[in-house]
């Protein structure tokens, strides 16, 4: 019988089958992070004598507070860079490192066919590679580093094709969010999206990861997409991939990494990729979303009481308060440039905040003079964290403020307490700051070039 | 294994774990005391459950610990005394994370059943035979892991984890793929 993409690199990974349909799954990489890798740091060193199982599979790095803002996130940051320098493990300190999905695959640290986790619910993002990535709990974090390994049922898988050429207004978010809304919230618990077809394969690897980033806001446990020569040649000489005749071998393992003909599913869901366009969220989870050529639907009453909006309002022109450009769905370099264009000889009508996913980006972006168009803009321009995305840092807003968003959860309370998020795409944002409300590029008046 | 004691109800679909434990508090690398931050930011969440002191049992409606992995939420809720949380389904991180910390998590699907909890003031899960009882009667039967539940019945997540070091060595020599 013929496997999935799923299946083949789960099985590749199976030590031992347990009880319960679970199987011990070899763990390739770990993703240490600073807000949930002490945890586990601290309990193995108590309880396990310190003896972690290798430490040549986990890189760490400083991801969500960078540099530290106050005296417990210097304590946590502190903590994971001595146990990562202790313990001789790769690290990313501030200056050269920025949010964890993006910094990893830019490093070429996820590759085809690997199993990955990370105390992070977004690790699913690594999925775009054809890798086997998921977010875990603290505890099980702990028992990969103590054991390379971690206890999982055998997933079921939904496979979505999306088929024909995408409208040029239309992106990877777009298309999430789209998906999403199809499957419904929590409609992919339990199981692996596989993404296929034309459009997917078309769509470049920051794309993907774009895609895959939000396949846990369906309560999937990761999305996955076949690798191409789109996947090889974006992994080609990245920093930790050997080269030559080494890279060349990998590569051919990672073209068979395919979906057999006569693979089957646990369901099938086709999506019409060229009917994709502009989405933007409404509600307090991102399945509450809408085209942005919609009015407010008479949906969830306490979405609508907590968003303080009314049934049938146009969703453009919503006054906003804020914008923000980053997180790990939304702050790679494509990302910036694509909202640069919107930017580009305009103004800001409210506080806006771009922030570039890595420091890599960063420096793209300014070797590109991007920077200079945000500023000029009136935008703040800042060094890569995750910043407001979860309410911790450099942004959040205050109570009752309209804020939209190219981050991934317009969650209560997410980007600060009372906020209220309106999820979107980058160019959504930009022509949004423009105008101090909901609006698409096409709605600005010409550029203005001083 | 009996978990019984007195019931906390908050009916309400896809509660995330932002509500129960609010980021800007993933800056403490501890796992004691977080109880005092439970629902920090969600004031009908937080009046809830200082009403209810002494809950040991929480239930709630779909998708319950849906959005971030943080740990921190079951931290939080098992400082405050929680030993169960009875939903109609699980979001996987949360789930999981419920087991990691012996929080048995109790998934009750059949509307009456489920009214019969969020109504009730104590309930008593009885772990063993997966059974939850109300007054004495049986109102629902639920299905745990069985490996996971042999972790609550019996701890050790961790040096079960443990034990498994040289055969995932040995399977790793052998592997097909680097």
């Amino acid at each position: 019988m013929g496997r999935t993409l799923f299946d083949k690199v789960w099985d590749a990974h199976v030590v031992e089958a347990l009880p319960g349909d679970n199987a011990l799954l070899a763990i390739d990489r770990i993703i240490a992070i600073e807000i949930t890798t002490p945890q586990p740091a601290a309990e193995i060193a108590e309880r396990f004598g310190d003896r972690l199982f290798d430490t040549s599979s986990i890189v760490a790095l400083i991801d969500h507070i960078s540099p530290a803002k106050d005296t417990e996130t210097a304590i946590q940051g502190q903590a994971l860079r001595k146990w990562a320098k202790a313990h001789d493990v790769v690290f990313y300190d501030i200056g050269n490192n920025g949010i964890c999905h993006v910094v990893i695959p830019e490093r070429g640290w996820v590759e085809p066919g690997m199993t990955l986790i990370c105390g992070d619910s977004h690790t699913c993002t690594h999925g775009a590679f054809g890798a086997f990535a998921l977010g875990i709990g603290s505890s099980v974090q702990c028992g990969a580093m103590l054991a390379g390994s971690i206890i999982q049922k055998r997933q079921k898988v939904i496979r979505i094709n999306v088929e024909g050429t995408m409208h040029p207004s239309a992106t990877a978010k777009d298309l999430a969010l789209t998906v999403i809304a199809t499957l419904g919230f929590q409609g992919g618990t339990g199981a692996v999206i596989e993404y296929h077809g034309s459009t997917i394969r078309a769509l470049s690897m920051e794309e993907r990861m774009t895609l895959c980033n939000m396949a846990i806001e369906a309560g999937a446990t990761t999305g996955m997409i076949e690798p191409d020569e789109t996947t090889i040649e974006y992994l080609r000489g990245r920093e930790a991939q050997p080269k030559g005749e080494a890279f060349e071998k990998k590569a051919a393992y990672w073209r068979t990494l395919r979906s057999d003909p006569d693979a089957t599913y646990e369901r099938t869901i086709d999506i019409d990729g060229s009917k994709i366009r502009t989405v933007v969220s409404w509600g307090t989870n991102p399945g509450e979303s809408v085209s942005i050529d919609a009015v407010v639907p008479n949906g969830d009453a306490s979405s609508l009481e907590y968003m303080d909006l009314k049934p049938g309002t146009p969703m453009r022109g919503i006054a906003i308060d804020q914008a923000f450009i980053g997180s790990c769905t939304n702050a790679r370099i494509s990302d910036l440039r694509a909202a640069a264009e919107i930017f580009k000889g305009r103004k800001v009508a409210v506080p806006t905040i771009v922030t570039p996913g890595s420091q890599a980006v960063k420096r793209q972006a300014e070797h590109e003079g991007l920077h200079d168009i945000f500023q000029d803009a009136g935008a703040l321009w800042t060094h890569s964290s995750c910043g407001p995305c979860l309410g911790m840092s450099m942004g959040v807003v205050a109570p009752g403020m309209r804020i939209i968003s190219s981050t991934n959860r317009n969650f209560r309370n997410r980007m600060g307490t009372g906020g209220r998020v309106h999820l979107a795409t980058p160019v959504v944002v930009a022509a949004s700051a423009i105008l101090g409300r909901i609006a698409t590029p096409d709605e600005l008046p010409a550029e203005v070039h001083a | 294994m009996i978990v019984s004691g007195s019931v906390v109800a908050l009916r309400q679909e896809n509660l995330d774990t932002d509500q129960m434990y609010p980021g800007k508090y993933l800056s403490l690398i501890t796992r004691k005391d977080l109880g005092r931050l439970l629902f920090e930011a969600f004031p009908k969440g937080r009046e809830l459950f200082e009403s209810h002191r002494d809950a040991s049992i929480f239930v709630t409606g779909e998708n319950v610990g849906c959005g971030s992995s943080r740990e921190h939420a079951v931290w939080a809720l098992n400082d405050w005394g929680i030993r169960a949380v009875i939903a109609p389904s699980f979001a996987r991180i949360f789930h999981e994370n419920c087991y990691s910390n012996g929080v048995v998590p109790v998934v009750v699907t059949d509307k009456a059943a489920l009214d019969e909890c969020f109504s009730a003031k104590t309930l008593e899960i009885d772990v063993d035979n997966e059974v939850v009882r109300k007054d004495g009667r049986e109102i629902a039967r639920f299905t745990l892991d069985p490996l996971r539940k042999d972790f609550i019945l019996h701890g050790g997540f961790l040096e079960y984890m443990a034990t498994k070091v040289d055969q995932v060595r040995a399977w790793r020599e052998k592997a097909p793929v680097a």
